[in-house]
């Protein structure tokens, strides 16, 4: 078998952080090459460097068939490799031979070869033992028919490498046999696949090689055969000591929060309680249902069934007002969509939450200003003064307006989702100062993370989830890489 | 090896310490105002010009702004509703003909149905709140877009007002003269000693656009609405009833309405279809000079009152210069053209000097990454 791919140490930066680090790999005709590794392990660098989206930094090299080449987005498709990315990028309203046609007709004489398209279409969508009409409009079909649809594309093409990012995520188990099935047939027809997945059993399933990659490195590289998980999980977990770091406990008070069986919006069962002084880390990875099941504790998504209980009184959380109103704050992970109002001021922004609490119907703007003017101070936002629009700040100095605005609202349960995602190192730490100033204050912080020496360092006790349920709770020496890592990929649970 | 910065980094954290805004930026009603204050000093230069300077310019005379306002006390009234409403992130495409409805449903309950007059005229508003109110429900309840809900209310109050009145207009005997009585009687303009008129829905207009503006900048309510308008998202996990919120602008758009339909009534003293025809366009156009987004969260009662002082002067500069009352329509358009993109052209402006700036003070870095470089097959 030859190789179609070879990167050579391929490095990638980003202002402050090294999202990959001299990377070498490979991928012959006719093969799966799995990559592994956590969250922020580098994989998604690496595939969009492979589809062009990104461009290496300079020193390493990528060959195509033997020749140096400098892969960009248009340049990548016209050399046959396509990526299939975790969300689906499809028309909806258009049909499956619309879909795949759509930016490379065939035409005749300015004339649309509808005919022609469509027996293309059928022929491969055949050949892949699919029985959908290329006439089926896309918002028909299922998340796994619509992959079948884009590796469908890749084979009218004629590409010669397919990349599926975590393709299997939100399917159900005659969904993934089936896109396995249709993996194994690509393979047969020579293509290279690149296969990303969290689900251990489906790589053992799928692949050929293994290569895992951690905190921007390539650990190493197996063949499938005689491979182990503990092998894998052991590469992908064993970071360097220094990357955690101790942090200051505060006394563990009595318990201010309680989820009793909560149910809802894709979390199942969910039994947790937290207490005050401490902080409750919720581990698992990307798409396991982590944000899904804080937007049901904060009532911005339905509680099918279950219970929450604040200070020992059941709460029926009809929306975030009334979650408000006892004393809850939610600090989203997407902070420019859910958290600010970025054409405001920051006096504006780290108002508007307390809105809920004020009586007085007239409101002073001097007010506003002087709060606005406190956070600044406390928190040390780099702004002139308050009247600093939000959109003019950088990420860090934007998240500690998001924690302004919940501290305006003198809220004692804290929920951080993703705290300091897309954040520099400096601020980053002192958004766990906060953290902690909070937790000596005797409040409580269930913190959403998918940074693992965040969850490690930070938390008191961790929750692992996985697919919407919790695998495990580890509490003092027990939150260690390996033990979260394990109950977030490993099929302990289904 | 190529280096191109630009298409693959997030986008680059912007500078630790923000730059202070241009002043335009700052005061946002500074850009329309100064264009207007420019069209103002064009037509009196222009009038001077044409008699030669023997006579004082028209256009600024005080009969003749006064006359403006009368002119434009309705669809201002409406302008300061329809603020509201766009900075909640709607539009209303229906008060017009809702307006033409109003003054139908008073006419009809003075003249025909002999309700008296207050009832009449609590009716023509109630019926007004009642219909956005239905629109408000709709709009702040499902995802259809306001522009197509109200583009619907629009031909249905039509069919509506014609059924009341039969395709009739309804006429009046004057009952609502009290309306445009003036309350300034006796007072003469200096130079051309003319009577000098305020009627008192001059005065309403100014107090609703004072209330209106009051709300908006010193209450809860205009907070929320001003979240609502900039991110539903955010501003609903700040614990804001978005939903209401919406639904409210819709119901303060209604009574606006209906008082704009009895101040039409009472102007022509008939109840008629054509009454508040372009009511919508006019008043969604004061709003957009004014500077308020459709997309919501941006805009003020001061940027709209400008916006309806320009909008309305227009119309009546062209008949001081003896242009032909056609060429208006193209001057209104435009106006809204060039208020609504000056903002946008005058932040390049000063993007544009403020790179060069920095590129002169010597950055290491440049501001823009280098493009267009594609495959390259270095052997």
């Amino acid at each position: 078998m030859s190789e179609i791919l070879q990167l050579r140490n391929i490095t990638k930066t980003f202002p402050g952080v090294r999202a990959l680090e001299n990377i070498s790999f490979d991928l012959r005709e006719g093969e799966v090459h799995c990559l592994c590794g956590e969250n922020g392990a580098g994989k998604s660098t690496l595939i969009k460097i492979l589809s062009g989206a990104y461009q290496p930094d300079e020193g390493g090299e990528i060959l195509f068939e033997g020749r140096n080449v400098i892969l960009r987005p248009d340049v990548a498709m016209k050399m046959g490799i396509q990526t299939i990315y975790q969300e689906h990028v499809v028309f909806e309203t258009l049909s499956i031979v619309e879909n795949i046609f759509t930016g490379s007709e065939i035409v005749h004489r300015g004339l649309l070869q509808k005919k022609e398209m469509r027996r293309q279409t059928a022929e491969v969508l055949k050949y892949l033992n699919s029985d959908l009409s290329p006439d089926t409009k896309m918002t028909e079909l299922s998340s796994g028919e619509q992959k079948t649809v884009e590796i469908a594309k890749g084979l009218v093409f004629k590409r010669r490498v397919m990349i599926l990012d975590e393709p299997t995520a939100s399917f159900s188990s005659v969904e993934i046999d089936n896109l396995l099935g249709i993996v194994q047939t690509i393979k047969k027809a020579g293509l290279g696949i690149i296969y990303i997945s969290h689900h251990l059993e489906e790589v053992f399933r799928i692949a050929d090689r293994v290569t895992v990659l951690r905190d921007g490195r390539k650990v190493s590289a197996y063949d499938i055969n005689g491979l182990t998980k503990n092998t894998l999980i052991n590469d992908m977990v064993g970071r360097d000591p220094s990357t955690f770091y101790r942090r200051e406990r505060a006394p563990i008070g009595e318990v201010v929060f309680e989820a009793k069986n909560v149910s809802g919006n894709g979390a199942k069962n969910i039994s947790f309680v937290l207490r005050e002084g401490e902080i409750l880390g919720i581990a698992g990875m990307t798409g396991s249902g982590r944000s899904e099941l804080m937007n049901v504790l904060f009532g911005s998504a339905r509680l099918d069934a279950g219970e929450i209980l604040i200070r020992g009184n059941v709460i029926k959380h009809s929306s975030p007002k009334s979650a408000i109103r006892n004393k809850m704050c939610f600090i989203t992970e997407d902070r420019q969509n859910t958290g600010l109002f970025l054409p405001q001021t920051i006096a504006q922004n780290v108002a508007v939450a307390n809105l809920v609490n004020t009586r007085e119907f007239v409101v002073r703007q001097t007010d506003d200003a002087r709060t606005g003017q406190k956070f600044i101070k406390q928190l040390n936002i780099k702004a002139n003064d308050a009247r600093t629009r939000v959109v003019n700040l950088s990420g860090g100095n934007q998240q500690k307006v998001v924690l302004g605005k919940w501290f305006n609202t003198n809220g004692d349960i804290f929920i951080f989702d993703e705290p300091t995602i897309g954040i520099d190192v400096g601020s980053k730490q002192e958004i766990y100062k906060v953290m902690v100033d909070l937790l000596k204050q005797g409040k409580a912080i269930i913190m959403v993370s998918s940074d693992m020496p965040e969850v490690i360092s930070m938390s008191d006790r961790v929750i692992v989830m996985k697919n919407g349920q919790t695998t495990a709770e580890l509490t003092a020496e027990k939150i260690s890489e390996e033990n979260i890592l394990t109950h977030s990929i490993g099929d302990k649970v289904m | 090896m190529i280096d191109d910065k630009s298409a693959a980094h997030p986008p680059p954290e912007i500078q630790a310490r923000p730059a202070r805004e241009s002043i335009f930026k700052r005061h946002e009603n500074l850009t329309v105002l100064s264009i207007f204050v420019g069209f103002v000093i064009v037509i009196v230069i222009v009038q001077l010009i044409m008699w030669g300077g023997q006579k004082f310019p028209t256009f600024i005379s005080p009969v003749n702004i006064l006359n403006i306002l009368q002119q434009v006390g309705v669809p201002g009234i409406v302008a300061v509703g329809m603020t509201i409403v766009m900075i909640s992130g709607g539009i209303d495409l229906s008060v017009g003909m809702l307006a033409s409805l109003v003054s139908i449903v008073t006419a009809l309950g003075i003249s025909k149905w002999h309700y008296g007059v207050l009832p009449s005229i609590l009716l023509g508003i109630g019926s007004a709140v009642a219909l956005e109110t239905v629109m408000g429900y709709i709009i702040s309840r499902t995802k259809v877009e306001p522009f197509i809900i109200t583009l619907g209310g629009m031909i249905t109050f039509q069919g509506i007002a014609l059924l009341l009145c039969n395709s009739r207009e309804v006429i009046m005997n004057g009952e609502l003269d009290f309306f445009k009585t003036n309350l300034i009687q006796g007072a003469k303009d200096p130079v051309s000693h003319l009577n000098l008129i305020i009627p008192p829905y001059v005065l309403i207009f100014f107090f609703i656009a004072l209330l209106a503006g009051l709300l908006l900048n010193y209450t809860k309510y205009g907070r929320r609405i001003y979240a609502v308008g900039t991110n539903p998202n955010a501003a609903y996990l700040a614990g804001i009833n978005v939903q209401n919120m919406k639904l409210s602008a819709y119901v303060i758009m209604g009574f606006l309405v209906g008082l704009g339909g009895v101040m039409l009534l009472a102007r022509v003293n008939t109840g008629i279809i054509t009454l508040g025809q372009g009511l919508e366009i006019d008043s969604i156009a004061m709003v957009v000079i004014g500077g308020t987004a459709l997309k919501g969260g941006k805009g003020n009662i001061v940027g709209t009152l400008i916006g309806v002082f320009f909008l309305g002067s227009i119309g009546n500069a062209m008949n001081m210069l003896r242009l032909p009352s056609e060429v208006q329509f193209v001057a209104k358009g435009l106006v809204v053209i060039i208020a609504v993109s000056a903002g946008d052209v005058s932040a390049r402006i000063s993007g544009f000097l403020s790179r060069r700036k920095a590129l002169r003070l010597g950055a290491a870095q440049t501001p823009f990454g280098r493009k267009g470089v594609t495959m390259e097959s270095t052997k």
